[in-house]
């Protein structure tokens, strides 16, 4: 049975970071661009297929202070709407 | 910026035609050889190591490089996007199917200069206004976003309200853009044939203006006498209601370009701008582009042209335009007066009024004044 698992960026979208550590993700298929606090930036990084998004939420508290209860809900979310923009997916496992 | 977010490429310095106010020929950017292929393509992989988001294709005319396709497929392969600039008297139909094949083409824009051969041809010789046409309508066929610019000059000055009709009812295009044969290249060997008088300048204005009302803003402008208008109108405004000038007024803010994009010559020399072909930054696949954008003195000496008062120049003294002025295209600046550092002479309300040259009335405007410049 397939489960999803890792969320993975998708290969094909540009990070282009600037001077405020702000980025946006430029789909060039489209031309649409999406914007990423530094947090997002953060976490985008991270979508390489080898982190969950528990581990993600482990790695978003070493790196940032102040870091709120309900952030793995929010990191869930956010993935959750790359990947009905297209942004990213899940690498499928096997259960 | 850490890097560009557009590089403008002149692919080739070759071109099919030799159109009497062409800005390319007889510049500094009309260079004996141009880069091969493989220099390009490996260029546009440090594009995207950049996050170069996407870039405008020139020459020269950039349809004339028997490799186009594979310069293409190199730009879709690193992640970007790519606008084309063409006289369209190239195109074939397998070339706007693979161009709408690849979904990353932002923009083709095609010169059409009037709405018949003998205001086309007048400066781009005969038979290419049937087959930049016939270009036009390839695109068309094969849903590749299409656009025009109209060059205005003295051969069709008069024939504006015909080729704005051939655009936008005849073509439906959604909009086309206009601007006006400049101090560059080969324009400034022939302008006594091709550049606007003041006068024309005039009749142009208020043509423009009338059309722009007409076709609910359908017409664009970021130079030329309808971009003049809209801007000089709202200064002499300001100027009769004593009002202040805003943030951008009264210094040299006329350019933008150089905080988001650059441009690399056919021989791979970097550059601030491709109107500006004189001003080297590099070489690409010899000097990095990241370094170069950051750190290239001449580079950083132009943003901070901004922060130069038009009342350092003579050349502005006394004028009271100078509170809502920005000094203009430092490109026409630099080919007129040998400097980019200085305010355009060929963009000074004063200098135009001087000449005979007329605004039209405030009720002739009907429409925004904040386009951008360029």
């Amino acid at each position: 049975m397939a489960e999803k698992s890792k969320p993975i960026a998708n290969s094909q979208i540009v990070l282009r970071e600037e001077f405020d550590e702000w980025a946006i993700l430029f789909d060039p298929d489209t031309g649409e661009g999406y914007g990423l606090n530094p947090v997002s930036v953060f976490i985008w990084k991270l979508l390489d297929g080898n982190h969950s998004e528990e581990s993600i939420y482990e790695q978003v508290k070493e790196a940032f202070e102040e870091v709120p209860e309900n952030a793995e809900a929010h990191i869930k979310e956010f993935v959750e709407e790359l990947t009905r923009r297209g942004l990213a997916g899940y690498e499928i496992g096997q259960v | 910026m850490r890097t560009p977010r557009s590089v403008d490429l002149l692919l080739t310095s070759r071109c099919n035609l030799r159109c009497k106010y062409c800005s390319h020929f007889s510049s500094a950017g009309d260079v004996e050889e141009d880069l091969p292929a493989g220099e390009w393509l490996a260029f546009f992989e440090e594009l995207k190591r950049c996050s170069v988001l996407d870039v405008c294709l020139q020459g020269g005319e950039p349809f004339f490089r028997p490799d186009f396709r594979e310069l293409v497929e190199g730009i879709i392969r690193n992640r970007m996007r790519f606008s084309i600039l063409t006289n369209g008297t190239l195109i074939t139909d397998e070339i706007a199917a693979f161009l709408a094949s690849t979904s990353r083409c932002g923009s083709v824009q095609v010169s059409i200069d009037g709405s018949e051969p003998l205001t086309h041809d007048a400066c781009r010789g005969e038979g290419n206004f049937h087959r930049a046409v016939q270009g036009l309508k390839l695109l068309q066929k094969h849903g590749v976003p299409a656009t025009v610019r109209v060059t205005i000059h003295r051969k069709n000055v008069t024939d504006l309200e015909d080729a704005a009709k051939l655009l936008l009812e005849d073509f439906r295009l959604p909009s086309f853009s206009t601007n006006s044969a400049s101090h560059f290249g080969l324009c400034r060997k022939n302008a006594e044939q091709v550049q606007l008088t003041a006068q024309e300048r005039s009749v142009a204005m208020r043509v423009l203006l009338h059309l722009t009302r007409k076709y609910n803003g359908r017409i664009g402008a970021q130079a030329g006498p309808l971009a003049e208008a809209r801007a000089w109108m709202e200064m002499e405004k300001n100027r009769r209601d004593g009002l202040a000038g805003d943030r951008s007024g009264g210094f040299l803010t006329g350019c933008g370009g150089p905080m988001t994009k650059m441009a690399v010559r056919a021989d791979g020399i970097m550059l601030l701008c491709s109107q500006l072909p004189d001003l080297e930054l590099g070489r690409i696949n010899r000097d990095d582009l990241k370094e170069v954008w950051n750190d290239h003195p001449e580079l950083n000496r132009f943003r901070r042209r901004r922060e130069i008062p038009l009342t350092d120049f003579d050349f502005c003294r006394g004028c009271a335009y100078i509170p809502y002025c920005t000094g203009s295209c430092p490109a026409l600046a630099y080919t007129i007066v040998q400097d980019a550092w200085h305010p355009s002479p060929d963009a000074c309300l004063r200098e135009f009024l001087k000449s005979g040259g007329t605004l039209p009335a405030e009720e002739e405007l009907g429409f925004s004044t904040d386009e951008p410049t360029c």
